[in-house]
């Protein structure tokens, strides 16, 4: 599937800013199952453009304005091609050897380390949220293969959080989630991933777009889901907010160990004025191919 | 990992560095005994004011931080009777630091690069991603000539045998560099006598190899190097440093404020406008660096300047990251990071090192613990740190506890009798411990400055020399053949 994504973000100051550096990432990445076909990026004030690959193989395209302004405005249109068929189609690992198989990847990949290893208030270990559930966590079962486990994870996650649009802030903490018992897909990520770890599976957060089942121009905003580290299949998307697979409709754009790392926007300036909450459009249109 | 300390057969008593065990001078100090004793106390007494007197007409301070946050500045404590290390004994801790810091450059730039050490399994993947000092931001860039620490501070002691032991890499941004050439130019002017007698090795050139090794690294050539020394300002303990190290190598000294990162290149706002900087002396930490990539409130750092670095337009000295390779956690390692790297067997050993990652070296400790030093990896300065032999049992269960929560952040090592000298104290000389910081610079080559700084454990009986933890100095003499 392809798709034209337009992403449009405006900040405005009371008092004029300066020295003002933005890092974006917002451009999809590309990966086994995507690649990005084109990207282009516009701003207000103009600025000279640059971009690199970051650590976690996302790209990130960087730009200051040094002069005073009161209004910065992002415009990025990338195109991008999605080939997310069937997430069941590999050769599974024998059960007795999956833990072997995960040892070689990450022996191999020691970068994998961080999704294995990081602990943050955004995706704290597990005996921290305990706590604050009445039910009880399932259960990693070794004697099966390891996707069947995540299932089960990913359809638990929406019996202890309910989805509630605007109950969190952004990076919040993940125990207050908990003990809300609500959240947005943020939190739905940040608990996946925790668990997934605390079972030894590599997991990673992703953030991206759900493209609408229809092709017609839709509004969308970003979605966020988790990357898991299966025996056999490699990275493969778990959205618990739908439990849902990722297919072909989700459209990754960075990746990292938890929300922060995949931060759209980071930005550093002077001045006095903190600036308004980001006001962010998207528009995806399904390009219809040859 | 594991090894037991001897208990038996070797001494346990500490090394003089002065006295031979019949109590009489080593040979390299016989003649500055005979020159003491031939002007008695009073001469020394005069003198020792004199130093005093002077250090204070320089301006020659540093600053403590207490409970209270805020500092007092204290004149720079120094004592007269020089240390004195042999031409021979120099050849090996010459040749021991540069092994040492070259294997750590090729360690740092594998970890930001492809992790051979890791697939390998000579280094335990959770050791580097666990470590607060890992900068993972930084993967994949390549600094200027391939060197990430460019001045290192390691510190050396002497164990009971006499052997030189390395203590600690500080390799982020190591202080100390000024007081050495102080207390030189102090004892020059102080007690010129003592110059007639030994061939000494210079020291003051070291802001002129700094340079050389600053400039070295200009991405815009060697002739047009634009350097900056960067410090967060008045209220580092370092500051006397900064100013120093700016004023001798006739470069500006300047804070983040006083620069700005334009499309990848780094300027420093003059009164002439903007002017292109190529090499960054910072003496900040990573996490202040610049407030785009690590600490988003840091206000010490220049926003972009990693980006500036990336891009190949600045050097940072040391370069960001480096902080990993002297984590105490590490430090373990480091014999076989050497051998891994070089195909060597160290020159200089470490200090036997338990870790309390592992149960079986953790119960040893924990058995033992009147015995050891544990120490906080993240800290340093002499803080977070246990002194088994003067604890209490109290903090040494709280200790117990605090290792028990997070084994990564501790070490411990068995308390080393670090070696004595005679110090000049309250009118009488006495036996006070001492340990040694040489500086190694590696710009083109790896330098060792002939001599270093010498600390000294003020309080009788004390091992510790950290000057945050009222440690004094000494001048360092290394003599020539």
């Amino acid at each position: 599937m392809r798709y034209l994504i337009h992403h449009e973000t405006i900040l405005e100051y009371a008092e004029p800013v300066r020295e003002h550096h933005t890092e974006l990432r917002l451009a999809p990445r590309t990966d086994h199952q995507q690649h990005l076909v084109s990207c282009s990026l516009e701003t207000e004030p103009e600025a000279t453009l640059a971009s690199y690959c970051d650590y976690f193989g996302n790209r990130v395209d960087y730009f200051c304005a040094i002069p005073p302004h009161t209004r910065l405005v992002t415009r990025l249109k990338a195109e991008v091609e999605v080939n997310r068929h069937n997430p069941f189609d590999f050769e599974p690992v024998a059960p007795h050897l999956q833990k072997q198989w995960l040892h070689e990847a990450i022996k191999r990949e020691p970068r994998y380390n961080d999704f294995l290893l990081h602990r943050s208030l955004l995706t704290p270990p597990v005996m921290r949220l305990a706590d604050h559930t009445a039910r009880a966590f399932p259960r990693f079962e070794r004697e099966l293969p390891v996707i069947q486990s995540l299932l089960e994870l990913m359809g638990w996650i929406p019996t202890v959080l309910e989805y509630k649009s605007g109950s969190t802030v952004v990076h919040a903490e993940l125990i207050n989630a908990m003990k809300q018992q609500a959240g947005v897909c943020q939190e739905f990520a940040h608990l996946f991933i925790s668990v997934a770890r605390s079972w030894s599976v590599p997991c990673r957060y992703v953030m991206g777009y759900l493209a609408q089942d229809s092709s017609d121009e839709t509004e969308n905003s970003t979605h966020a889901w988790a990357e898991a580290l299966v025996p056999g299949g490699g990275w493969i998307g778990f959205d618990p907010v739908h439990n849902l697979l990722a297919n072909e409709r989700y459209i990754a754009v960075a990746v990292g160990r938890d929300s922060y790392d995949a931060a759209p926007q980071r930005g550093s300036f002077k001045g006095d004025s903190p600036g308004s909450e980001p006001v962010v459009t998207v528009q995806i249109q399904q390009v219809q191919q040859q | 990992m594991y090894k037991h300390i001897p208990s038996g057969g070797k001494s346990r008593t500490p090394y003089h560095e002065f006295y031979s065990d019949d109590f009489t001078p080593r040979p390299h100090y016989q003649l500055l005994w005979d020159h003491i004793r031939s002007t008695g106390n009073n001469a020394l007494e005069v003198k020792s004011h004199e130093s005093q007197l002077a250090l204070q007409a320089e301006g020659v301070t540093f600053t403590v931080y207490g409970d209270n946050e805020e500092g007092i500045e204290r004149i720079w404590p120094f004592d007269l009777i020089p240390r004195i290390i042999t031409a021979s004994e120099w050849v090996k801790i010459e040749s021991g630091l540069k092994q040492r810091v070259r294997a750590l450059n090729l360690f740092l730039a594998d970890l930001y690069g492809e992790q051979k050490i890791i697939k390998d399994g000579v280094i335990p993947p959770e050791l580097i991603y666990q470590g607060k000092d890992f900068r993972r931001e930084i993967i994949g860039i390549v600094p200027p000539l391939g060197i990430y620490t460019h001045i290192s501070g390691i510190d050396i002691i002497r164990d009971e045998q006499g052997e030189f032991l390395i203590l600690e890499d500080n390799l982020r941004t190591p202080s100390g560099v000024s007081y050495m050439i102080e207390n030189r130019v102090i004892e020059r002017r102080i007690m010129p006598e003592f110059f007639g007698k030994y061939r000494v090795r210079r020291v003051e050139h070291y802001p002129s190899l700094l340079l050389a090794a600053l400039r070295s690294l200009s991405p815009r050539g060697k002739e047009n190097a634009e350097i900056v020394v960067l410090t967060p300002g008045i209220y580092n303990s370092a500051y006397f440093e900064h100013t120093f190290l700016a004023k001798e190598m006739g470069v500006e000294l300047a804070e983040g404020r006083d620069m700005v990162t334009i499309n990848d290149i780094v300027y420093l706002k003059t009164t002439k406008g903007l002017q292109q900087v190529d090499v960054i002396y910072r003496r900040i930490d990573d996490d202040f660096l610049d407030p785009l990539v690590f600490r988003s409130d840091s206000a010490l750092g220049i926003t972009g300047v990693i980006n500036a670095w990336r891009a190949g337009n600045v050097a940072i000295v040391n370069a960001p990251g480096s902080g990993i390779a002297d984590d105490k956690a590490v430090y373990p390692f480091v014999p076989d990071i050497i051998r891994y790297y070089l195909g060597q067997q160290p020159i200089l050993n470490n200090v036997p090192t338990y870790q309390m990652t592992s149960v079986k070296d953790r119960e040893y400790v924990f058995d033992n613990m009147e015995r050891m030093v544990v120490k906080a990896v993240s800290e340093s300065g002499g803080y977070g740190m246990l002194m088994g032999p003067s604890s209490t049992p109290a903090l040494r269960k709280e200790f117990m506890d605090l290792v028990l929560e997070n084994p990564r952040n501790y070490i411990a090592q068995p308390v080393v009798y670090l070696s004595r000298h005679v110090c000049y104290m309250d009118s009488e000389l006495e036996a006070r411990h001492l340990d040694l910081r040489p500086f190694v610079i590696y710009g083109e080559d790896i330098e060792v400055v002939p001599g270093g700084l010498t600390r000294v454990a003020l309080r009788k009986g004390s091992l510790v020399v950290n000057s945050s933890q009222g440690g004094g100095s000494k001048d360092t003499w290394v003599l020539a053949e």
